[in-house]
């Protein structure tokens, strides 16, 4: 198997920003590594404020990092060749709903990035258009929604769309989950794991829920404070965890699975 | 008898397309010293219900229901001094958002000692009023497992974590001893090890107070480590009701079925990575509701019968409305 993407001690100083909150002024995320295979996934866990969506803006480049590097390939990112990042690298935002324009329609939302991004001419748009949407779920006839015409699910389909209609090799996905239902929920993850095997696409995702870590996820980075405490294969962290604070979590996630 | 007893309740919106029956028929007991969860998909209608119960319902709704009673009392005709004084002492209610739903520009503490009823104070002579308020409120906080009193009482509602303003509306909710806690989406967004103090501590209440919770959510985890009952709504419709084991181990609803199975956790037996069974689509708009079983074109057991609307049945104490349950066919 072939490392897509390896991190290496990436860190993060905030600079105080003035009428700022006053705790997150002096947040740092201290060196951060890990490696990253094709078609692997890779889950970060921890507390509200630990981190976890910063390390995510991180990798996308939406944050630079104070030091430290990123891999892609084995090719070295620049913090400043923000364009090639941009393609390669996505992000799906925890709401998607703030990351899809409602005054533009799904072709505009999908064929901006597009137009930003690549020379493809307007027909060939159109075609890469109608087969992201079919590629996510979505109809060709979803072209002309707008978003307040979608459903959640429809919605968090539009969100990945977005993020994959550049053919990327990475998706970072804060929180993708939490604000879906079950049965939509599902689905989702099933589209995930379909695209993983079908397109090699790495994921990355930020998440509270372990059931859902331990059933997707070849790897685990749990993060405490902007500290990374452990990392490792999910089925060795969640067997053997070697922090306190981790096997905490994990014993917590038992309690409430084993019947009383 | 049932503290809460609900049955076919229907309430109606009015839209641009007509009337739109937002919930069809929903049957819902809760006994004494009982945990009933309330579990359905965004939009089911749950929190239409407790509205419905907690009499917040717009002048140009319809509702309906066979039975709605608080103790023996029906709620569809008392006056509205006697249902605020049961909203006031006998049920409590915490809406889902927690921050939004407490006021922004007064501290935790005012809010707090200010929903103290004065009959509780009464006994103390008014210059002291203020302290004992204080020390109940302190006391209250302690209880919900909020230990740093001085700094949260100070607060603003905007400084506080989530998990904070879930147990301060707790908090609040338990100023005037209620028998019923109603707690709309309690756990929300939250990290596992503050879910589980909230929910240790809704256990620990219903436990030492004989507190009932009706616990409104669609974190199957979290419901079934706590409640003894369950109640699944579907699309404004209840399609199964029964007691917690018992619908864990033996589904009839297929939607029920659905739930469960999309929870990893439940499933031991599943591979890493393989698929996760799940219902195609989406639930519909109130304005697209299909006839007869709502749950229809997202049924895999689906059949003509569908059409129309199943009666409630059941076996034993389980309740369910399907045409076709998931029980063995008879040899
Ligand atoms: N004020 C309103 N006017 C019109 N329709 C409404 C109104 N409030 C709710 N509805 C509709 O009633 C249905 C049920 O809504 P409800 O808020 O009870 O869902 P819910 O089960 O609580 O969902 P969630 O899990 O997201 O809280 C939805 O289709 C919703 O769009
Ligand atoms: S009544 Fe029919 S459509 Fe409804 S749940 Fe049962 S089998 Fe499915
Ligand atoms: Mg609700």
């Amino acid at each position: 198997m072939t490392t897509l993407l390896r991190v290496e001690d990436l860190e993060f100083k905030q600079k105080p920003k003035r009428g700022f909150f006053k705790k997150q002024s002096k947040f740092t995320l201290s060196k951060v590594s890990f490696e990253l295979n094709a078609g692997e996934t890779l889950a970060i866990l921890g507390e509200n404020g630990s981190g976890k969506s910063l390390l995510g803006k991180l990798l996308v480049g939406a944050e630079v990092p104070s030091g430290g590097h990123i891999y892609l390939n084995g090719q070295k990112l620049s913090p400043y060749n923000l364009k090639q990042r941009c393609l390669n690298i996505r992000m799906v935002f925890q709401h998607s709903n703030e990351s899809l324009n409602p005054g533009i329609n799904v072709a505009k939302i999908l064929g901006n990035p597009l137009i930003l991004n690549t020379k493809l001419n307007a027909s060939e748009r159109q075609k890469k258009i109608e087969d992201t949407l079919k590629l996510v779920g979505l109809l060709p006839d979803h072209m002309f929604f707008y978003r307040h015409m979608l459903s959640d699910g429809q919605r968090q389909r539009l969100a990945l769309a977005k993020a994959l209609i550049l053919d990327p090799q990475v998706i970072v996905a804060d929180e993708p989950f939490a604000a879906l239902d079950p049965s939509v929920r599902s689905q989702t993850i099933n589209l995930i794991m379909k695209l993983q095997k079908d397109l090699g696409l790495g994921f990355i995702f930020i998440s509270h829920n372990l059931g859902i870590i331990r059933h997707i996820s070849d790897r685990v980075l749990i993060m405490q404070d902007g500290n990374l405490v452990e990392t490792g294969k999910t089925d060795v962290i969640f067997n053997w965890p070697k922090s306190e604070y981790t096997e905490k979590l994990i014993k917590s996630h038992q309690s409430l699975i084993t019947p009383r | 008898m049932a503290l809460l007893d609900i049955k076919n309740l229907t309430l109606e919106i009015s839209g641009s397309t007509g009337w739109m029956k937002a919930l069809d028929k929903v049957n819902l007991r809760i006994e004494e010293g009982e945990i009933r969860a309330l579990v359905g998909e965004s939009g089911s209608g749950k929190s239409l219900i407790v509205r419905a119960i907690v009499g917040a319902i717009p002048d140009n709704w319809r509702i309906t229901a066979d039975r709605l009673t608080w103790r023996g009392r029906d709620l569809l005709t008392i006056s509205r001094s006697e249902r605020r004084k049961i909203m006031r002492s006998e049920i409590a209610v915490i809406f889902q958002n927690p921050v939004s739903s407490l006021d922004p520009s007064a501290t935790l503490g005012e809010q707090l000692m200010e929903s103290i009823p004065r009959q509780i104070v009464a006994d103390t002579w008014f210059w002291q009023r203020r302290k004992k308020r204080l020390q109940i409120a302190i006391k209250l906080l302690h209880k919900v497992g909020i230990k740093d009193h001085q700094k949260y009482l100070h607060a603003y509602p905007h400084q506080i974590a989530d998990d904070i303003a879930q147990k301060f509306l707790i908090a609040c909710a338990l100023v005037s001893s209620p028998q019923l806690l109603i707690a709309d989406d309690p756990t929300r967004g939250m990290e596992i090890t503050t879910k589980i103090q909230v929910l240790k501590l809704l256990s620990q209440l219903n436990k030492t107070r004989n507190l009932s919770i009706l616990f409104v959510s669609h974190d199957l985890l979290a419901i079934s480590s706590m409640a003894n009952k369950m109640t699944v709504l579907y699309c404004g419709q209840t399609v199964e009701d029964g007691k917690m084991v018992q619908l864990r181990k033996r589904p009839l609803h297929p939607y029920t079925k659905a739930l469960l199975d999309s929870a990893p956790s439940f499933r031991k037996d599943l591979p890493p990575k393989s698929p996760l069974t799940t219902l195609d689509g989406t639930i519909p708009t109130l304005q697209h509701l299909p006839i007869g079983c709502r749950l229809g074109p997202r049924c895999p057991r689906a059949q003509k019968e569908c059409v129309k609307v199943p009666e409630l049945r059941h076996v034993q104490d389980h309740f369910y409305s399907c045409h076709f349950p998931l029980i063995r066919e008879k040899e």
